[in-house]
């Protein structure tokens, strides 16, 4: 029983080590979401650039997670991607400008508030996409 | 810690870790989870549920944390976090079910000391 419904079955992304990887993304999109929500209603004036880019974050974890769970490789691909940028940029940002981010953002600093996975997700997401097109293409 | 209380925050903790264990000890052996799991899972959820109950108390007795909305959406989201650990693990037929759990496990730990922190947080 062990390792099913790997490879070309529908929702294969989300099988075996995806059905982690769909775990983490989950529980990101809720962190990032919830805290976005917080920085729009209450302090959006303060950092308007900074907040709309925790709100981003925020979409791109949900598209991600849904991408992943429900097998749409291409979605989760380009989600992915975006994750991938959108931490080194912001994460950069946030240390080299922090007038611009008085408040911490899931990826800012690289996302070290939370135990810098937010910089390892996404490699691990591509890894993971990789793996499995590669599986799809020999099936 | 206020609303927190310490023996339900350190009980919550160390069954959390054991669950976190196990999970992944299935995985190492190549195992789907079994009934152990589901029932630290289950004492896990319960000893939310009460803190939850006596958080709530504490609120509406008048207490409040500085972050009280933030609280509230860590209280509400803390509880469901064991449940949906549960439902998202027992439909994967592969060994990778206890990690699943163990990350579920794992959240639910530092979300009850983010709990923690966010009651004693200084006020403003």
């Amino acid at each position: 029983m062990a390792e099913a419904g790997r490879g070309t079955a529908p929702g294969g992304t989300a099988a075996g080590p995806g059905r982690v990887l769909v775990a983490v993304y989950a529980v990101f999109a809720l962190a990032a979401g919830a805290r976005a929500g917080v920085q729009l209603a209450t302090r959006f004036a303060e950092a308007p650039v900074a907040y709309l880019l925790s709100a981003l974050a925020a979409v791109v974890y949900v598209v991600a997670t849904v991408a992943l769970a429900r097998g749409g490789r291409r979605v989760a691909l380009a989600a992915i991607t975006v994750e991938l940028v959108g931490v080194l940029v912001v994460g950069t940002l946030s240390l080299t400008d922090r007038a611009a981010f008085p408040d911490e953002t899931v990826w800012s600093a690289f996302g070290r508030g939370y135990g810098y996975v937010p910089l390892v997700l996404p490699v691990l997401g591509l890894l993971w996409l990789r793996r499995q097109g590669r599986a799809a293409g020999r099936g | 810690m206020g609303a927190m209380n310490a023996v339900l925050v350190w009980s919550a903790t160390t069954v959390a870790a054991l669950v976190a264990l196990a999970g992944l000890a299935s995985t190492a052996a190549r195992r789907r989870i079994g009934l152990v799991h589901l029932a630290g899972a289950a004492v896990l959820e319960v000893l939310l549920l009460v803190q939850a109950v006596v958080a709530a108390v504490a609120l509406a007795g008048g207490q409040r944390p500085p972050e009280t909305a933030t609280f509230v959406g860590y209280l509400a989201g803390v509880v469901l976090l064991p449940v949906a650990g549960v439902l998202w693990s027992r439909t994967e037929p592969s060994r990778w079910a206890g990690t699943v759990l163990a990350v579920a496990s794992l959240v639910t730990l530092v979300m009850v000391w983010r709990l923690v922190q966010l009651w004693e947080a200084p006020g403003g």
